[in-house]
């Protein structure tokens, strides 16, 4: 079965309210050029679960965000996201912040169709009391022990970005790590992968059996998206744009420059976006 | 850090008469050179633990080595019963044997509760089955969110565990490939591990499919050649089928059955039947 379709396609099955999941980890392996897509489109009030990088501030910018779910946002070699850090300061969005073993437990729980996981961090700490939902389980056995009930994170979509993908929807990383990808796409009812290119089923095989991260039963979408993390990274395909990212951050951070960042990059479609990077990248050269 | 030493220093170094003891592999890599050590050195009272509690179980039941079988399924696989096994059951030969029954998902969620530090586990399993009304460890456990009874099944951190892998370095890194069952997580649950291989090498070349046990994991290597036979050790063997079929009738009979354990004990079978 053939599932490629177009970043605008997959935004288009978003509906205002959704919970999404986005995969990669801070400034990696972000599907950027899917963001880029939902940026485009009048979708709000979603419920963002996310290991954050730019993906949460420009959906924070946006305005597309009622409530993040989050272990960390960081652009890494920028420690703070400016949209981020204002939309947390301001209270403009609603924010479940757990320690980022929690988020990969609530992932793991919704992963294999439980409620919740039982685990050992958080205790002790402040997520308990700024997350007053939260409950704890005692142990049915002997040891009596009070542990922190993570409860499960169903996502209605995840939005994943991966080195090779085929039409079918197998997907590939080659770079150092998973992060929770795998993860995200299971936990999720759909899930709709990004990739650097799409290639042959057979041409999958030339790395090793562990790159091969999602199979086709848990991909509902595929979109060819070259530089599509872009400006985070996609090792070894390429790395972060860290002058680009810097350009992002400053524009971020100053109310009056953004407007004319959102003018040159995010108002025209992927391709506007991808040459007007270029030219930006020839211009810093 | 991991030694590397001969199978029985290793084996009268970690195993302990009353210990609680894992010999891990599902259908691959089964550590059964190791299990003869143990029958060997005439360990007794042992809890022995096991996903699928195959010929080196009944061996060991039926050499005397367990008190107690912790497992889900058990059987000669493609063969038939495990005569050892069912002759101490039934019969309490040569000495009687409790026993404490899960499912597969139940044991491997066992596993990495221990291997995670956690008491317990959680799981929609044994709905439906008569296992909670037979084993008194598969618990009811309410949801705190939505109210839903799901099952608890406590962690399994066993004394030692023991499995067979393809490859160790001189460092005591352990590599294996193929078909892998829960090996990681019960040498990481494990007080103590004890990891045979077909060979030490100099360097871990990368395989696809490869896991490595690091050393700070496990605490003895012993290289044992052919240490999984009659299972398989992909790469290096192939499955002895034949010994499967033939372990039906030496296992039928005890007095066939303590022939064979003397020729253990003597050192005669250093493998096969």
């Amino acid at each position: 079965m053939d599932k490629r379709m177009t970043a605008d396609e997959v935004a288009a099955e978003l509906r205002d309210g959704m919970t999404i999941g986005i995969g990669g980890w801070g400034s990696r392996r972000k599907p950027m050029a899917l963001i880029r897509a939902i940026l485009r489109t009048d979708v709000k009030d979603l419920t963002v679960v996310s290991y954050g990088g730019p993906d949460v501030g420009l959906l924070a910018a946006a305005g597309k965000i009622r409530k993040l779910v989050f272990g960390f946002v960081t652009l890494d070699s920028v420690p703070f996201d400016p949209h981020f850090a204002r939309a947390r300061q301001s209270g403009a969005i609603d924010v479940t912040e757990y320690d980022e073993g929690m988020v990969a437990a609530g992932l793991s729980a919704a992963v294999k169709r439980l409620p919740f996981l039982p685990m050992r961090a958080g205790l002790g700490s402040d997520v308990v009391t700024t997350n007053p939902d939260l409950r704890t389980v005692t142990s049915p056995y002997a040891d009596g022990e009070e542990l922190l009930a993570v409860p499960a994170l169903r996502l209605d979509v995840a939005l994943v970005h991966l080195n090779r993908a085929d039409a079918r929807g197998n997907a590939q990383y080659l770079g150092p790590d998973p992060y929770f990808d795998d993860d995200f796409a299971l936990a999720a009812d759909r899930c709709f992968v990004s990739a650097e290119r799409v290639v042959d089923t057979a041409d999958l095989s030339s790395a090793p059996a562990q790159s091969l991260l999602l199979n086709r039963g848990a991909v509902t979408g595929v979109v060819a998206a070259p530089h599509g993390a872009h400006f985070t990274s996609a090792a070894p395909d390429y790395g972060r744009d860290e002058a680009f990212q810097r350009h992002y951050v400053a524009c971020a951070k100053d109310p009056e420059a953004w407007p004319s960042f959102v003018d040159r990059f995010l108002s025209g479609d992927e391709t506007t976006y991808q040459s007007e990077v270029t030219r930006f990248q020839e211009a810093a050269a | 850090m991991a030694e590397i030493a001969s199978l029985s220093a290793a084996v009268a170094d970690l195993v302990r008469d009353g210990d609680v003891v894992a010999l891990e592999g599902f259908t691959h890599l089964i550590p059964v050179a190791a299990g003869h050590e143990i029958i060997r050195q005439r360990r007794r009272e042992l809890t022995l633990v096991r996903m699928t509690p195959d010929i080196v179980y009944d061996q060991l039941i039926g050499a005397g080595c367990a008190r107690k079988l912790i497992f889900s399924w058990g059987g000669n696989p493609g063969v038939g019963s495990l005569h050892r096994f069912r002759d101490a059951v039934q019969h309490g030969w040569p000495v009687p044997l409790e026993i404490e029954e899960h499912s597969h998902a139940g044991m491997a969620n066992r596993y990495v509760a221990g291997a995670s530090g956690l008491p317990f586990a959680v799981l929609r399993g044994y709905v439906g089955t008569d296992l909670p009304n037979v084993t008194d460890t598969i618990k009811p456990i309410t949801c705190p969110f939505t109210g839903e009874t799901l099952t608890a099944v406590p962690a399994i951190n066993p004394d030692v565990a023991i499995v067979h892998a393809q490859r160790a370095d001189r460092a005591g890194n352990v590599q294996m490939w193929g078909l892998v069952g829960v090996q990681k997580e019960a040498v990481l649950a494990a007080r103590r591990s004890l990891v045979t291989v077909e060979e030490v090498v100099d360097e871990l070349e990368p395989v696809p499919g490869g896991m490595v046990l690091p050393s700070w994991a496990v605490d003895r290597v012993a290289e044992v050649p052919g240490g999984a036979h009659p299972s398989y050790a992909q790469g290096y063997s192939e499955r002895d089928n034949a010994y499967y079929a033939a372990w039906d009738t030496i296992s039928r009979d005890r007095d066939e059955f303590e022939r064979w354990v003397e020729r253990v004990r003597s050192g005669e079978v250093v493998r096969a039947s």
